[in-house]
């Protein structure tokens, strides 16, 4: 269970994050939703543990089994394999473990490129291999696919379902895509001005919001 | 006509003076220089990619001594070196040490800036993408000096080129004295003032060819790591 209490998050005297209780069961995909400057991004580093909150404490059982992918993640200028190895450490096998991460995004053509000559939807799929390498308790992932394109998607999403399937991992992601919303998340957590103002089952929350700001926001999705 | 041929006389011919000028030029340029980065670029990367209350202040007076007038530096270097200063014992005035300890003055507030601006630049996104996969500080850090490498290179090529057309502050703690302390800017300035022009246009020269071969190098430094 990751626990997120209390916190309050200020930037120029206003608060950007406010939740007083929030919770997550472990093994579960949640959705963070909402418009921009909502406070997805802010909540998911206070999880991440990259933005100390001015004030409350997030409770992780297990904060070193934590993969957090910003939303432009840096492509160093080696390769695209040795990338994907730098989030392996010590293990010996660890270049076979991120060959394997990144075929499964797709990138099995890609291990000698340099990864700051990537597109940006390559640079995010070699990112979420960068995620995927090695079993993770807590997945953070900030608008993973927002670069790339139906196939590179699709990839991710797919990665993604088989990866917290088969590791039990908690994957907690933000997104501006209804669909994605409703294939990759049990629960969605609608965001507005820092305020979590709606949780609950994806289908639920999308199809019946409870507040004016979650309708109206929806509405807006819709089109 | 006359010129070219003075100039080669002087570069090729039996006079060592002028081997012997740029020497001292290339020695004091290269001493001082590699001082300059082994003090400025680890503070430029921990100035550029930490946050610390004093920061904006620390900015403000390292911006003031990147744009510290050679003669300031000179006259500051003087004081302490003189036989009254508190290193006067050191008879270090009108020596070679002098004048790299003058230009490291002048160097390093450069290389400090120079790499704090490329680093603040890339730091971040280090920082942030680093620490999402389970990196420590210490190995973020190196990341961060991995990914500006090139760039790092380019700033000592600038302040290798900076030392070695100063003039202020070399001419007021080295004295331009000959076979010694004389380097070509120095040397230029008083063949210039004593109206022998073909030695300061050799000198000239030389100096230009030096700078062409600098900026040759950032180039193709830069272009070889696609960034330019």
């Amino acid at each position: 269970m990751i626990s997120v209490q209390n916190v309050r998050v200020q930037a120029g005297g206003r608060p950007i994050l406010d939740i007083p209780l929030l919770e997550f069961e472990e093994g579960k995909r949640y959705g963070l939703i909402g418009e921009n400057g909502s406070g997805k991004t802010t909540l998911l580093r206070v999880l991440a543990g990259t933005l100390q909150p001015t004030q409350g404490k997030v409770t992780q059982q297990n904060p070193d089994g934590v993969g957090y992918m910003p939303q432009s993640p840096y492509a160093f200028s080696f390769s695209v394999l040795r990338n994907v190895e730098m989030a392996l450490k010590n293990s010996p096998d660890r270049r076979e473990q991120a060959a394997r991460a990144l075929e499964a995004v797709g990138m099995q053509n890609f291990l000698a490129s340099r990864g700051n000559k990537l597109s940006g939807g390559e640079a995010q799929r070699m990112a979420v291999a960068r995620m995927i390498a090695k079993p993770r308790k807590l997945l953070l992932l900030d608008e993973p696919t927002s670069s790339t394109d139906i196939r590179g998607t699709d990839s991710i999403e797919s990665t993604l379902l088989n990866y917290t399937r088969d590791t039990g991992c908690t994957l907690i992601f933000s997104t501006h895509s209804p669909a994605q919303v409703l294939r990759l998340a049990e629960e969605v957590i609608f965001l507005d001005q820092g305020r979590i103002l709606e949780k609950g089952p994806a289908r639920q929350v999308l199809e019946n919001p409870q507040t004016e700001s979650a309708r109206l926001f929806l509405q807006h999705w819709r089109i | 006509m006359d010129v070219i041929n003075e100039i080669f006389r002087l570069l090729f011919g039996p006079d060592p003076e002028l081997r012997q000028i740029i020497g001292v030029t290339l020695r004091m340029s290269t001493l001082s220089t590699l001082v300059s980065a082994l003090l400025g670029i680890p503070l430029g990367v921990i100035l550029g990619s930490t946050n610390f209350k004093a920061k904006r202040f620390v900015n403000r007076i390292l911006h003031t001594l990147m744009g510290l007038p050679p003669v300031v530096a000179g006259l500051i270097v003087f004081l302490f070196l003189s036989r009254s200063g508190p290193f006067g014992t050191l008879k270090l005035l009108f020596t070679v040490t002098a004048m790299v300890i003058a230009q490291i003055v002048l160097i390093t507030p450069i290389l400090t800036g120079l790499t704090a601006n490329i680093v603040s630049v890339k730091a971040p996104l280090i920082h942030e993408t680093a620490a999402g996969i389970g990196l420590r500080p210490f190995q973020r850090m190196l990341y961060i000096i991995h990914e500006c490498r090139v760039q790092f290179i380019s700033t000592v090529l600038t302040g290798f080129g900076r030392a070695i057309a100063e003039v202020g502050a070399v001419q007021m703690v080295g004295g331009n004295v000959q076979f010694k302390t004389r380097v070509m800017t120095t040397a230029i300035m008083m063949q210039t003032n004593m109206g022998h022009f073909e030695f300061a246009i050799a000198l000239g020269v030389v100096l230009l060819v030096i700078a062409f071969l600098i900026n040759s190098l950032v180039s193709r430094i830069q272009e070889s790591a696609g960034l330019a």
